[in-house]
């Protein structure tokens, strides 16, 4: 369970600024997988780096009692000048899995099918090579919930079904929290919805209906 | 995927993850200092030694006048406080740059900001005092001597100067993210740091009046004190202070850790 009290969080770029979110309350329960829904700029990956623990919030706080991982999307998390295999090993060593490391490795491999590409330097992959990366990465750990900020969204198709596949089959183990804008993956991943507005987040117990609400904003 | 259900991970503790984060950090910063070049594990080396050689020996070349030291030959003399200084300057502006270079790691929550800086530390003190080694094994071939007359206290100088580079280093990593023009500035004002830390001219030649406010240099008491422990009757200028160096080492720490702590949200914003 991922509970989200009194969360409010805003960036000082400008001297006066917003707030990005605005008293957010959520009980995302484990085993419920959810789509965060909004236009750009409404917050997701904000929401979703602060559930991560990835940035703390100004106010509120956010506690887990589950494995979280951390938000696997399309940047950071991997130093472009170290290949695949260094970039994974360096990966596992943070969760402690010094021991299994070759495990990790060949999972890693295996899922992300990059070919030589995984021993050459991160700088030089496409945005699919790293999403591939990214993904088969967090899977090779045996989080409880999943973040993922559009980080499928640029595999192509055969990555997709298999990504999607490898999700389905954890259903019932983990739960995925994802930000897409691809709504036929929120509606086949995703069974409830947090629609993001103006810096505040609406919960729906039905994915569908989060997507209406947005289509209605719009 | 095979055989998913091995790789469990089970809570661990606080000090645990510290110590996984640190190894995998010390591997990851080895593997990208000596593999980012060509011959890179090389240069590592040999690019510190090389700088020195080529000080030491323009130095005795030009000015020759300026080259007796009272109580020490003048070649250990100058090899003693340029290396001194080199493991302060390159402990303080490799780890001054930890932060801005690591922060694709801050996605992980269990790298904090503070352990790249540690890392770069551990790895810059290591270097320098591998290559300082390797000064003191080979003039055992030459016809002058760089072994410490004092090889305990020395020692403990030695890592208290390494120490002061990481408590510079801790500060300014934290101020490189509030005040970016800290990377132009820093680098600019080493040089007139190492004039006046008397590491290639003897601070003795400076008018007495002056000495007086070159003294507030910490950097020179160190100097002056791990000279003063390799040669046995070398005089270290007048008004050196054990007290006066050690203040900073702890002040320049304590403030390190403390800005560390302060900033540490701030510097974990991508």
């Amino acid at each position: 369970m991922i509970k989200v009290e009194h969360l409010y969080k805003r960036y000082h770029i400008r001297k006066v600024s917003d707030w990005v979110l605005k008293d957010i309350n959520l009980t995302i329960p484990t085993n419920v997988s959810v789509g965060l829904i909004g236009g750009n700029g409404a917050g997701k990956s904000t929401l979703l780096r602060l559930i991560g623990e990835m940035d703390t919030p100004d106010k509120g706080k956010v506690t887990r009692d589950c494995r979280v991982s951390w938000p696997i999307g399309l940047r950071g998390g991997f130093q472009p000048h170290l290949s695949g295999r260094q970039n994974v090993k360096f990966v596992a060593r943070i969760h402690g899995l010094e021991a299994t490391l070759d495990e990790v490795i060949e999972n890693v491999q295996d899922f992300a099918e990059i070919g030589n590409y995984f021993d050459e330097p991160l700088r030089t992959y496409s945005a699919g090579m790293r999403a591939r990366l990214a993904f088969g990465l967090s899977l090779a750990f045996n989080f409880d919930v999943y973040l993922s900020d559009e980080a499928t969204s640029v595999g192509d198709r055969h990555f997709k079904q298999k990504a999607q596949k490898a999700f389905k089959d954890r259903i019932g183990k983990s739960s995925i929290i994802i930000v897409s804008h691809a709504e036929a993956i929120l509606k086949e991943l995703c069974q409830a919805g947090i629609y993001l507005y103006k810096g505040e987040a609406y919960w729906f117990d039905d994915v569908n209906k989060a997507i209406a609400a947005y289509h209605d904003e719009s | 995927m095979t055989s998913l259900s091995k790789l469990t991970m089970s809570t661990r503790t606080p000090w645990q993850i510290t110590k996984s984060v640190w190894w995998a950090l010390y591997v990851r910063e080895t593997l990208q200092r000596t593999m980012s070049d060509r011959l890179g594990w090389f240069w590592l080396f040999f690019q510190p030694i090389l700088i020195i050689l080529v000080i030491v020996i323009i130095r005795f070349y030009a000015m020759q006048r300026v080259r007796t030291i009272d109580g020490a030959d003048f070649i250990p003399w100058i090899i003693v406080g340029l290396i001194a200084f080199q493991v302060f300057r390159e402990t303080m502006l490799r780890s001054m740059g930890a932060i801005d270079a690591n922060r694709q790691l801050f996605s992980y929550r269990q790298v904090k900001p503070i352990d790249p800086v540690f890392i770069r530390c551990f790895v810059e003190g290591n270097l320098n005092s591998f290559i300082f080694l390797l000064f003191i094994l080979s003039s055992l071939l030459m016809e002058f001597s760089l072994i410490p007359h004092n090889p305990a206290g020395a020692l403990l100088v030695w890592i208290s100067l390494w120490l002061m580079g990481v408590g510079c280093g801790l500060i300014l990593s934290v101020s490189t993210v509030i005040f970016p023009e800290t990377k132009k500035i820093v680098p600019v004002s080493m040089m007139p740091l190492f004039l006046l830390s008397g590491v290639i001219f003897p601070i003795n030649f400076v008018p007495p009046q002056l000495i007086e406010y070159l003294l507030y240099n910490p950097v020179l008491h160190g100097i002056e004190i791990i000279r003063s422990l390799f040669f046995e009757s070398y005089n270290p200028v007048k008004g050196v202070s054990y007290i006066y160096f050690y203040n900073w080492v702890f002040g320049v720490l304590v403030l390190g850790l403390i800005l560390q702590l302060r900033y540490e949200k701030r510097m974990k914003v991508l």
